[in-house]
């Protein structure tokens, strides 16, 4: 078993926690146990939006000085990943980190933290630099690999329709993504593991329409409609995405964009981690399609594959 | 027998600057002490004087020293060359809530404190807390929802306002705790079924005969049963 | 003078006793000091509680209780001068017209304003009076619980015995009935409101013993019960949109032709501006009298500790009841100095801590009702001369805290008394492994305001509820009784307030009863410029009173 710290992230503990059941479970069925960080704040992604530059920062960075202390602690040897779920937050955690590759930089947030050691509650230390984000689809590929993924799997998803649906955190800009911007190959290998058709979806790193879900729910709406109407036109059962904003805006927008387009069917929106969670036929709580967090109910599909 | 608790001294003295105004005071005192020693007789900054009311919220320096320091003025003895300045009262929002009307959820706190989500974990309240508790801990489990952790991290909170001067991004943190104690307590606790039966056997009058009897039988008779009752063991 | 060396928290020569009192602590985690029997317990009184000391009291010389034997700080303000005159106040405008006026934010007060509100007078028509801010008194500070007789071996008979003989059987027998049967639905009035007592994973209320109790039924959350019942309260009456002057003392109250209390004259206390209140009921829930430094005791109580409410009641013909019978909670702090006199919660003793003295040898039951507890400390440290003297030369005893840890496994003390554990963290003492050294210290007014089983004082139109009252604890409450009785006689004093206010007639205010009690003193032959209440105590330094000038 490897143990690789954990960061959670508000969205997978709330609105995406069938993101979160399913994928530590499948994690744990690959040998790799997330140990979640004893001590963990906001990722930084709301503290992005401003324009200061250092307090940005100081989010994300503390809680890589947390994964610096289960270090210290004993928690974990020697370990400089630390790993997540949410698009959003693995895209702030690994922006920051290569933020304060400069020097100065790192000095200047330093002297911010430095001064915590004197109070209760304050980290003990800064950030010393080489912690690494991972998002979970880069442990599947570089740690487990697609064949071992391939080997756990039970019951093989066949003639699921399965369209894969990227978003852009986790592949733009270059420096930060995971995968080729322009034609990511990670979703389709793991689905291709399981068993899946795949389906050609030419809007899979298209724009989600992101926080605009707040105040510009229209937009949205307009985004959700392209970015569901090509796979469906194509054949898709079901949307696979890697990021609860995504996820959220392609699943429970649909609503607003079916007042928009009358011709917009609905389709299930699921996490990969899932679907290989059934594919690995673990125990059915750790589908995560029980919790009431989706929009358009996956069962009834599932149920007709014989998958549920 | 003559009750003496105090001994005549000679005092060390320290020079303090209330609000920027020199006076010497003995050391040893309190701020608070201090500032009555100087001659101030408090209306606002002073309540139970015991740690517990929050009431007297203390900012200070001491000479030589770039960094600004918060205390509580009845907990805090002076030191030579400190500047003090009170903060009796913290301008704050606090929602009103039917707490009959809310639940448990996980948006409750984004709802009525949508301004939690603007924390930059920069940990200055936990810095200002006179408590030594972990604030931005608490704020940031509750912008994800745990009611739980808010309300245990919170739980020693005096609400002297300090976090809420010092934040950066305006919340206030101390009301949001306030909110999550509430519904932990009211929605989350599980709630004591013995209480709810002893209610039920008083007012069906189970005790009545019993207490009227005591209250009616001898000054002996009611010594000697004092004496005689049982104690629970440890 | 040289400098005293301090280790860890305690000057040096303190150290040798702590090793003494580590030495005996195996002992006597095996074995407790005996109870005193109803015999011990009189003569010890007699002999050591500082009630009983005879020139610290006088006859009052005027008014309802005339002849009473009183604390000559009480007497002092019964015989003094009202703040006001009559010509000083316009009265024939009414600044504010409410059903209900309560004088005292603190537990009681709030109590009382909410259960106004939900018998059913609309908020607006409550007003609440506060001298400090909203919630400051010392119902906050209360750290040790509230009793409630609710568990399955428990009643609240066996409540009742414990506060009858607890209060050497001097209790109004009727106000304590109310006071136990009431305790359960109180408890469970504040689980809705969301206080969060401590409990079993099941819900089982986690209880305790208390001085003087035979069943264990303290209840607590964590030790900060006071505190959290008080912000609970405080929230509460704040989302009800219940009107409340703070910083705004009440100076006089006000009777009308048909001899019942109409309202109250109040003062802004920092615009120095006066405002005439007019009310159907009127009640008081002023608190005590910690911050008159009887017999010169330090206190465990708030600033606006000063029997402000009995002196109000008093001038309006209310009867007052065992005045003469202060408490001394047996463990205050005796060291550093810059907390002595704060409270040591007796549930440092509920959680098995011995008082031991300077050899560190038991000499009294840890759990005696508090009058009996205080007076073995006095005599320990005054008689037998075997007290911890400190370098501002207080004597006191040591309270063994670290036997808690040990009684009930590491990290008891951290999670059950935060409140006292930060309180000497703060001075760099470690009460998970040393003892912390007590000495009794002024806590409670036993007596106070006569009312009866619907809170109403002798006078129409006033009620009262909490510390300013007598009768529930007779001459000596126990640990736990004081948030009950606030709660209990509160919530009464509310639902009846609420009731007087749907018949009452008021009719002309008048300060008539001012006039008359003016009389009074001039035929007592009372000389004195002393004015009452005092509402502050007065506490800066004696250098700058002597030369303080009255011209702006």
């Amino acid at each position: 078993m490897i143990r690789l710290p954990y960061y959670p992230g508000c969205a997978v503990q709330t609105t995406a926690r069938n993101y979160a059941i399913s994928g530590i479970a499948v994690a744990e069925k690959l040998g790799v146990e997330l140990v979640e960080l004893p001590k963990w704040n906001c990722c930084g992604v709301f503290p992005s939006l401003a324009t200061d530059d250092l307090m940005r920062h100081l989010a994300p960075i503390r809680n890589l000085i947390h994964v610096q202390e289960m270090n210290d602690s004993g928690v974990v040897q020697n370990e400089n990943r630390v790993v997540t779920f949410c698009s959003m937050c693995f895209h702030t955690l690994k922006e920051a980190s290569l933020f304060v590759k400069d020097e100065e930089k790192l000095g200047k947030i330093n002297t911010f933290f430095e001064r915590e050691k004197e109070f209760v509650g304050g980290v003990k230390q800064g950030y010393k630099g080489g912690i690494k984000a991972l998002d979970f689809l880069e442990v599947l590929r570089d740690i487990i690999g697609y064949e071992k993924i391939a080997k756990e799997v039970k019951k093989p998803l066949k003639g699921l329709k399965v369209a894969p649906y990227y978003g852009c955190l986790v592949i733009r800009p270059r420096e930060i993504g995971i995968d080729d911007p322009e034609n990511p190959t990670i979703l389709e290998n793991i689905l291709e593991a399981l068993g899946a058709e795949i389906i050609n979806n030419p809007n899979r790193t298209q724009c989600c329409g992101s926080y605009h879900t707040i105040d510009r729910k229209d937009i949205v709406a307009k985004l959700t409609y392209d970015n569901l109407i090509y796979p469906i036109r194509n054949g898709a059962e079901v949307v696979v995405t890697c990021c609860p904003l995504c996820t959220f805006n392609l699943d429970f927008r649909q609503k607003e964009a079916r007042e928009l387009h009358r011709d917009l069917k609905e389709i299930p929106v699921m996490y990969y981690t899932q679907l290989m969670a059934i594919a690995f036929e673990l125990d059915k709580q750790f589908y995560g399609v029980d919790l009431e967090l989706h929009h358009v109910d996956p069962r009834p599909l599932l149920k007709a594959k014989n998958l549920y | 027998m003559e009750i003496k608790q105090k001994k005549e001294k000679k005092e060390e003295i320290v020079r303090i600057y209330i609000m920027g105004r020199e006076y010497k005071v003995p050391a040893g005192l309190t701020i608070m002490k201090a500032m009555e020693y100087a001659g101030y007789r408090f209306i606002r900054g002073c309540g139970c004087r015991g740690g517990f009311c929050g009431g007297c919220a203390t900012v200070y320096r001491v000479k030589g020293d770039y960094k600004l320091r918060m205390a509580l003025a009845c907990q805090k003895t002076v030191e030579d060359g400190m500047y003090t300045s009170q903060i009796p009262f913290t301008p704050a929002e606090k929602p009103i809530y039917n707490l009959e009307e809310l639940s448990p959820s996980v948006n409750v706190f984004l709802e009525y404190y949508p301004e939690i989500a603007k924390c930059v974990s920069c940990n200055t309240c936990t810095k200002a807390c006179p408590q030594d508790l972990e604030v931005m801990d608490y704020v940031q489990a509750a912008i994800r929802g745990d009611i739980q952790e808010v309300a245990e991290l919170s739980f020693d909170c005096i609400m002297c306002g300090l976090c809420a001067m010092r934040c950066p991004t305006e919340i206030v943190p101390y009301n949001v705790a306030l909110l999550a104690r509430r519904l932990y307590g009211k929605y989350v606790m599980p709630k004591a079924k013995h209480v709810e039966e002893r209610i039920k056997e008083i007012e069906s009058g189970k005790f009545d005969e019993e207490i009227r009897r005591l209250k009616e039988t001898s000054m002996n008779n009611l010594k000697e049963m004092y004496e005689k009752r049982e104690i629970e063991p440890e | 003078m040289s400098k005293i060396k301090i280790v860890r928290g305690y000057p040096e020569y303190m150290r040798e006793s702590i090793e003494a009192v580590e030495k005996t602590r195996d002992g006597r985690l095996k074995e407790t000091f005996p109870h005193m029997s109803l015999e011990e317990r009189d003569e010890i009184l007699h002999k050591f509680h500082p009630d009983y000391k005879k020139e610290a009291k006088r006859p009052v010389k005027v008014g309802p209780n005339k002849g009473d034997l009183m604390p000559h700080e009480v007497a002092d303000l019964l015989e003094a001068h009202p703040l006001i005159k009559p010509e000083d106040v316009d009265l024939s405008k009414a600044d504010f017209d409410v059903d209900v006026l309560i004088i005292g934010g603190g537990g009681a007060g709030m109590t009382a304003a909410l259960w106004a509100n939900y018998s059913g007078v609309d908020a607006e028509n409550i007003l609440v009076v506060q001298k400090l801010r909203l919630g400051d008194s010392n119902s906050i500070m209360s750290q040790g619980g509230i009793q409630a007789a609710d568990k399955s071996n428990d009643s609240p008979v066996l409540h009742y015995l414990d506060v009858i003989g607890g209060g050497h059987f001097t209790n109004d027998p009727k106000l304590a009935r109310r006071l136990v049967l009431d305790a359960p639905l109180i408890i469970k009035w504040h689980e809705e409101l969301g206080v969060m007592y401590d409990r079993e994973t099941d819900g089982t209320m986690i209880t305790i013993h208390g001085g003087g109790t035979c069943r264990k039924r303290m209840h607590s959350a964590r030790d900060y019960t006071g505190l959290e019942i008080v912000r609970n309260l405080k929230d509460e009456v704040l989302n009800k949109n219940i009107p409340i002057l703070e910083f705004t003392s009440a100076v006089e109250l006000l009777t009308d032709e048909h001899k019942q209390v109409a309202g109250a004259v109040l003062y802004n206390m920092e615009t120095q501006e006066y405002y005439v209140v007019k009310a159907k009921s009127t009640i008081l829930t002023t608190g005590g009298f910690g911050r008159l430094h009887i017999q010169e005791f330090p206190t465990t109580n708030h600033y606006g500790a000063t029997a402000d409410g009995i002196v109000l009641a008093y001038r309006v013909g209310a009867k007052l009841r065992d005045l003469d019978a202060v408490q001394y909670h047996p463990t205050g702090a005796a060291y550093p100095e810059q907390i002595v006199g704060l409270l040591v919660t007796e549930k440092v003793r509920g959680l098995g801590a011995q008082p031991v003295n300077k050899n560190g040898e038991q000499f009294v039951y840890p759990r005696e009702p508090r009058d009996v507890e205080a007076s073995a400390i006095i005599r320990e440290c005054y008689e037998r001369n075997n007290g911890v003297e400190t370098p501002t030369g207080m004597k006191g005893v040591w309270l063994d805290s670290p036997m808690i840890d040990i009684l009930h496994g590491e990290g008891t003390i951290v999670k059950k008394l935060p409140a006292m554990l930060r309180q000497y963290k703060r001075f760099d003492i470690d009460m998970t492994q040393d003892p912390i050294l007590v000495f009794p210290t002024l806590h409670f007014q036993n007596g106070g305001v006569i009312i009866n089983e619907n809170a109403e004082t002798t006078v129409q139109g006033l009620l009262a509820a909490g510390e300013v009252t007598g009768g529930t604890h007779g001459k000596n409450r126990l640990m736990g009784n004081s948030i009950l009785d606030y709660s209990v006689f509160g919530r009464i004093a509310g639902v009846t307030a609420a009731k007087r206010a749907k018949n009452a007639k008021i009719g002309k205010l008048t300060l008539n009863h001012v006039t008359k009690y003016e009389k009074m003193l001039k035929e007592a032959d009372v000389t004195t410029d002393r004015k009452a209440p005092i509402l502050l105590p007065e506490y800066r330094g004696e250098k700058v009173l002597s030369r303080a000038l009255d011209i702006f």
